[in-house]
């Protein structure tokens, strides 16, 4: 077993040349809520990237759930990942996309409805996501990563195109997610949301 | 209207001013040796391509064959149809994405601004009625006055496709007009089916007969219809609402980007958003299995799959009908290889439209993560829509062809080739549509080959040939997934090119082979 969910050490990436990352270590406690913060370019993204495995480092070792971050079905069963909005499928409705997460995750955290009012959806349940308002699109991905079980989740500026009005709830539902024992990494330029977790910045300084 | 350099003057509606400043600014001036370069290219293309095109037309000197007319027809108003209905997809009036976002909403003349698409369409429209002549031509045949026969099977050709696009024109500047185009295409949906079940017969033989004097008049009546529908849609052209304008030139935009960078699959992608984004749709349950027991995961996933086609109910009749599509060119006369490419190539086609959910993933892998099941399971579970449409539409184009090939066996009326008939599938009798559904898993894993495949690969080397140099990212683009269907397909390949006597063994070896391929994929899945 693994005492922290997430153990990075000596994490170094370089992309085309230049260094992103240099020599960051970290470690992320099962309940936790981490917060990385920083401007633009300082390598956030690029962090949860190797945490999701998906961003070849060039020194030192990643290691999530006592294990390297790998691209299957068994890594993404346990690790929610929203970065940009996905590519919605041809033909379903914002409801029917959080259908079938549902319908694949059977021991969902909620039902398609209690997730369509949480994220005030209802009214554009039968709407495709793409003749949604970009925030809604982003709520709509917002629900289907919380809709369904995980024990991590990685949040690439999940802020993004919401008001502000809902970035509070946000933060509310991801204190929540963490009080029922999940795991919660994001990146983020909001000060409500990094408030409600520990900060650190991609240089390996805690903020 | 200011900018400089010659430009300021440009604001009383000199569009051609403004076009010459863009094109000084952009491109070299074409020198005296380009335009050298140009003729001599002109000429040799005339000198080349001359003979051959006159010893096809020499060749069509022949009286019409009375049981091919129906058939060869019913093609022609297809092709016709599905050109008007590609011609209303893409505007067809439209602009480069900078005149539409610059010149579009100015106080330039709109006439003007859009002279030189117009021109454009005409002669695509040309080139597409010179075919369509030759095509009527080699249909009717020229029994006698093979010159005014060629001349008017050209100009009802291009009388027919011209006038066509004019009336597309007008249906994007008024709803009336677009009435008419719809009637139209309809009408030729309409023809095809009544020639193709030899109704006409009668009349296309006095079509093809018909006296020099006859023929003069009714060629003549289409021009002049033709030119007056030319004619009112540049009067229109200006009268073109500038909303439509704009979203069919952002739409051509994206389309010649795509094309530019040669990865074709992001046009289905722009059609397909297209279409979704002007539907009203009501959700609907996802399948669930009575408790305790529930949908298996990927099964679940690749319902998104069903549920999308299930909500395309025009282009579903359209693939039911098109299955009639080889035994029409059967009855047409197309040779054995030709319906075995016909056959095959349509059940892939067929069957790739039942993979969006695979290219989706493919191409952005995000909501798969999201969702988290294994992509062999997944594509397993995805496999089984491409090969239930592929194998009904392949079981029905097969029994369609045993069903014309029997007819014409008995009553002279069917399938032909180089003038003699041939018992296609007489010999199988009506074990042919079992080929169908033993063939659909290797086309499924074909079509999800198709889907999955990554973007044209420009990196690769160019090869040089005498024909001039062949880039071989696109070929490979082009032939990843038929490939593997035409390996599962083989033995249904060979049965159909060499119409065996005993059909028992291919069918065998197609039901073992076609298995082992979509194995064999789905374990190579990664």
């Amino acid at each position: 077993m693994y005492d922290s969910i997430i153990g990075v050490s000596a994490l170094t990436v370089e992309l085309g040349g230049n260094p992103v990352l240099r020599d960051l270590s970290l470690s992320v406690a099962p309940g936790e809520i981490v917060a990385v913060v920083g401007p633009n370019g300082s390598g956030k993204s690029t962090l949860l990237r190797c945490l999701a495995g998906l961003q070849p480092v060039t020194a030192g070792e990643v290691r999530v759930f006592g294990r390297a971050p790998a691209d299957d079905a068994a890594f993404w069963g346990r690790v929610a990942l929203l970065g940009d909005e996905p590519a919605w499928y041809p033909g379903l409705t914002a409801r029917e996309h959080l259908e079938l997460m549902g319908a694949v995750h059977t021991r969902a955290r909620m039902t398609v409805d209690a997730a369509l009012e949480l994220f005030a959806l209802e009214e554009r349940a039968d709407a495709p996501p793409l003749n949604l308002s970009t925030g809604q699109r982003q709520r709509l991905s917002l629900a289907a990563t919380l809709l369904r079980p995980s024990t991590l989740l990685l949040l690439d500026e999940p802020e993004r195109g919401l008001d502000k009005g809902f970035r509070a709830e946000l933060a509310d539902l991801l204190t929540e997610y963490a009080d029922e024992g999940g795991t919660v990494v994001m990146a983020t330029h909001d000060q409500g949301l990094a408030a409600i977790g520990r900060q650190i910045a991609p240089s390996g300084v805690t903020a | 209207m200011t900018g400089g350099d010659g430009v300021t003057g440009a604001s009383g509606g000199d569009v051609r001013t403004l076009r010459a400043y863009v094109r000084s600014r952009t491109r070299t001036p074409a020198s005296l040796m380009d335009r050298y370069v140009s003729v001599f290219c002109l000429l040799m293309l005339i000198a080349v391509a001359g003979r051959p095109v006159s010893g096809v037309l020499a060749s069509l000197a022949v009286p019409g064959e009375p049981a091919r007319m129906g058939a060869g027809v019913a093609l022609l108003a297809l092709a016709l149809a599905g050109f008007l209905a590609a011609a209303r997809g893409a505007g067809p009036v439209l602009l480069p994405g900078a005149d539409a976002s610059w010149l579009l909403l100015s106080p330039l003349n709109r006439r003007h601004v859009l002279a030189r698409s117009a021109r454009l369409l005409l002669g695509v429209a040309a080139v597409a009625g010179l075919l369509l002549g030759i095509g009527l031509l080699a249909v009717l045949g020229a029994p006698d006055q093979l010159v005014w026969r060629v001349l008017g099977a050209l100009v009802v050709g291009v009388a027919a496709a011209v006038g066509g696009m004019a009336l597309a024109v007008l249906g994007q500047a008024s709803e009336s007009w677009r009435v008419w185009l719809t009637g139209g295409m309809a009408l030729l949906l309409a023809l095809a089916v009544v020639a193709v079940t030899g109704q006409l017969r009668a009349v296309l033989a006095v079509a093809a007969s018909a006296p020099l004097p006859t023929l003069t008049a009714a060629v003549s009546g289409a021009a002049v219809l033709s030119g007056l529908l030319v004619r009112q849609a540049w009067a229109t052209l200006d009268r073109i609402p500038t909303r439509t304008l704009v979203t069919s030139s952002t739409r051509a935009g994206h389309v010649a980007s795509a094309a530019m960078s040669l990865d074709p699959g992001a046009l289905t992608w722009i059609a397909e958003d297209n279409h979704w984004r002007a539907r009203k749709l009501a959700s609907r349950r996802w399948p669930s299995l009575p408790a305790p027991l529930s949908l298996p995961a990927p099964f679940a996933l690749a319902w998104q799959d069903w549920r999308r086609l299930a909500r395309r109910r025009g282009r579903l009749a359209a693939v039911a009908g098109s299955a009639a599509l080889p035994a029409v060119l059967a009855q047409a006369g197309g040779p054995p290889v030709v319906l075995g490419l016909a056959v095959l190539g349509g059940a892939l086609a067929v069957a790739s439209l039942g993979t969006s959910g695979a290219r989706r993933d493919a191409d952005n892998p995000a909501l798969a993560r999201l969702i988290g099941v294994g992509r062999r399971q997944a594509l397993a579970a995805r496999a089984a829509l491409p090969a239930l449409l592929a194998g009904t539409w392949a079981a029905v184009a097969l029994a369609g062809l045993t069903l014309v090939s029997g007819v014409g066996a008995g009553a002279g009326v069917g399938v032909w080739a180089n003038g003699a008939p041939i018992d296609l599938m007489v010999s199988g009798g009506a074990a042919w549509w079992w080929f169908g559904p033993l063939a659909a898993p290797a086309l499924a894993a074909g079509a999800l080959r198709m889907a999955r495949r990554p973007p044209v690969d420009h990196s690769m080397p160019v090869i040089d040939t005498p024909g001039g140099a062949v880039p071989t990212g696109p070929l490979f683009w082009a032939a990843t997934g038929p490939d593997l269907a035409l390996l599962g397909c083989l033995p249904t390949a060979a049965a159909l090119a060499s119409q065996p006597t005993a059909l028992a063994p291919f069918l065998v070896a197609q039901a073992v082979l076609s298995v082992l391929v979509l194995l064999g994929f789905l374990m190579r899945a990664e």
